[in-house]
């Protein structure tokens, strides 16, 4: 049988030919495609664990699809749910702990959000010095409406007990070796926030596989992570929950560190709600642009609170333009924005978009570096060739 | 002779292991030398090896992980510890261009 690399040494016609493949060395060389059924377009960061992320130019839909939404996984998706078997505990600081079907869920008054769900470690690739981790560019994140029970409603049939201070997620992801398994908490506050859900289903169908089937926590304006996935336990505890993926994974320096500092997990805090950011979908990094009237469009989010404005700079920052903002908008959710640029001149243009939150928060020119690369929102910029 | 279900039985399994094989195919392989056989043992157990082939750190950011993996379960022999560090140091410095990763497509004969 013919190695894969045997092959690529045999075959240096067929290399030179490929493109993308010309500054790669050889044991880097790379399919251009994978199939994976229902994952339209998506970056393959990894297929073992599952992570896909979304190209900037599907950044141009308010609802995301799920065949383009990205997908993160820690550890192995479930290799098997039987929705009709499944159940969800609830447990820990509660009068009376109660075990929950899919059904039951179903029966309960259901509320939605339309919610733009980001992993805490989207840009993470942009940081220098660089950090471990799936080395994500722009597009670890997605908008889309879930549906489900309010985690209150759920809570307040167990009858929580006032030493209740956090709750826990634990979903059946399967842990490979000894990798500690993907519990998180969020405090009390959020929990009975009326947003926040046990969503059963996404963009009006039943939630896919990927997205955690059949039910996962909805957090609305946080991060990803704290969205647990193919959830089966719910535990009211009398603290934070102090497991690896609380600390030390996904927390921030207290006071910002220099570019490569170590953090001290004593001086830090866990990451929450997203930051205010934009991402420029079109044009696409490196694009010819032959038009004198140059659409720039994208979108912006801001976690919990609202989009303020974008503005748009097509001369390296000296003077920045308001987008427009798309008509379509909900808590927690993005918002498109559009630009028409007058294109001066043919020659070499970075486009740059810069996005203000309706708490005054405004996306820096450099993203606060921290080693687990997170929450980074840099203004975001391509760069274009004009030519007229 | 073999009954008509125990065939499709044999049939099926022998179709899920090829089906197996060639998934994990899909993965590029890690860079020659000396360690990448270890390597690629002791870390494609977990997980496929695009996850590290897009890494891009300094030798210490290195020691961490190698060090972390082997806390969370990577079968890795103490006397090759420093050795797992530079073969993936050399291999995935920061200096490195950043790996250009294939798309999906959802429908098997575009592939």
């Amino acid at each position: 049988m013919i190695s894969r690399r045997n092959f690529l040494l045999t075959a240096p016609a067929a290399l030179a030919s490929a493109h993308s493949l010309a500054l790669l060395p050889l044991w880097a060389a790379e399919k251009p495609s994978v199939y994976i059924p229902g994952e339209d377009g998506m970056i393959v960061r990894s297929e073992r664990f599952f992570d896909l992320e979304m190209p900037p130019e599907f950044f141009d839909s308010w609802i995301t699809p799920v065949s383009h939404f990205f997908v993160r996984n820690h550890m192995h998706e479930p290799s098997t749910i039987d929705a009709g078997t499944w159940r969800l505990s609830i447990g820990g600081e509660v009068e009376k702990p109660l075990t929950l079907s899919l059904k039951d869920l179903e029966r309960m008054p259901r509320h939605s959000v339309t919610n733009t769900l980001e992993c805490a470690g989207n840009g993470r690739a942009f940081q220098e010095p660089h950090v471990p981790g799936i080395q994500w560019q722009k597009g670890a994140v997605g908008n889309a409406r879930f549906s489900g029970p309010r985690l209150r409603d759920v809570l307040e049939r167990a009858g929580m007990r006032p030493t209740g201070k956090h709750i826990m997620f634990h979903g059946l992801d399967e842990v490979p070796g000894k990798v500690p398994p993907f519990i998180r908490s969020i405090p009390m506050e959020k929990a009975l926030d009326e947003d926040t859900l046990i969503a059963t289903r996404m963009n009006g169908s039943t939630l896919p596989k990927h997205h955690g089937f059949p039910a996962r926590a909805m957090v609305p304006g946080w991060i990803g992570a704290a969205s647990c996935k193919w959830l089966s336990e719910i535990k009211v505890l009398d603290q934070e929950f102090d497991g690896n993926f609380m600390k030390p994974g996904y927390r921030m320096p207290n006071h910002p560190l220099k570019p490569g500092e170590p953090l001290n997990v004593e001086d830090s805090h866990v990451v929450t709600a997203l930051n205010v950011k934009s991402a420029i979908s079109s044009p696409v990094e490196g694009a010819v642009v032959k038009s004198k009237l140059q659409r720039v469009h994208g979108a912006a989010w801001a976690g919990e609170v609202n989009i303020e404005k974008v503005e748009i700079s097509t001369d390296e920052g000296a003077t920045w333009q308001k987008a427009q903002l798309g008509p379509e908008q909900a808590k927690y959710a993005w918002r498109l924005w559009d630009y028409v640029w007058k294109v001066p001149q043919s020659g070499d243009y970075t486009i740059m978009s810069r996005a203000t939150d309706s708490q005054g928060r405004v996306q820096p020119a450099i993203g606060e570096w921290n080693p687990g690369g997170y929450l980074y929102n840099a203004i975001d910029q391509v760069k274009v060739n004009a030519q007229l | 002779m073999l009954s008509f279900n125990k065939s499709v039985y044999i049939t099926l399994v022998a179709l899920a292991m090829l089906n197996y094989k060639l998934l994990l195919a899909q993965s590029p392989e890690l860079p020659p030398g000396s360690m990448e056989k270890k390597v690629t043992t002791a870390c494609t157990e977990c997980h496929e090896s695009r996850i590290i082939l897009q890494q891009r750190l300094s030798k210490a950011a290195w020691t961490k992980e190698v060090d972390k993996m082997i806390k969370w379960g990577a079968v890795v022999d103490a006397a090759d510890r420093d050795a797992f560090i530079d073969y993936l140091s050399t291999n995935f410095s920061a200096d490195k261009p950043l790996m250009k990763m294939p798309r999906s497509v959802s429908l098997k004969n575009k592939q």
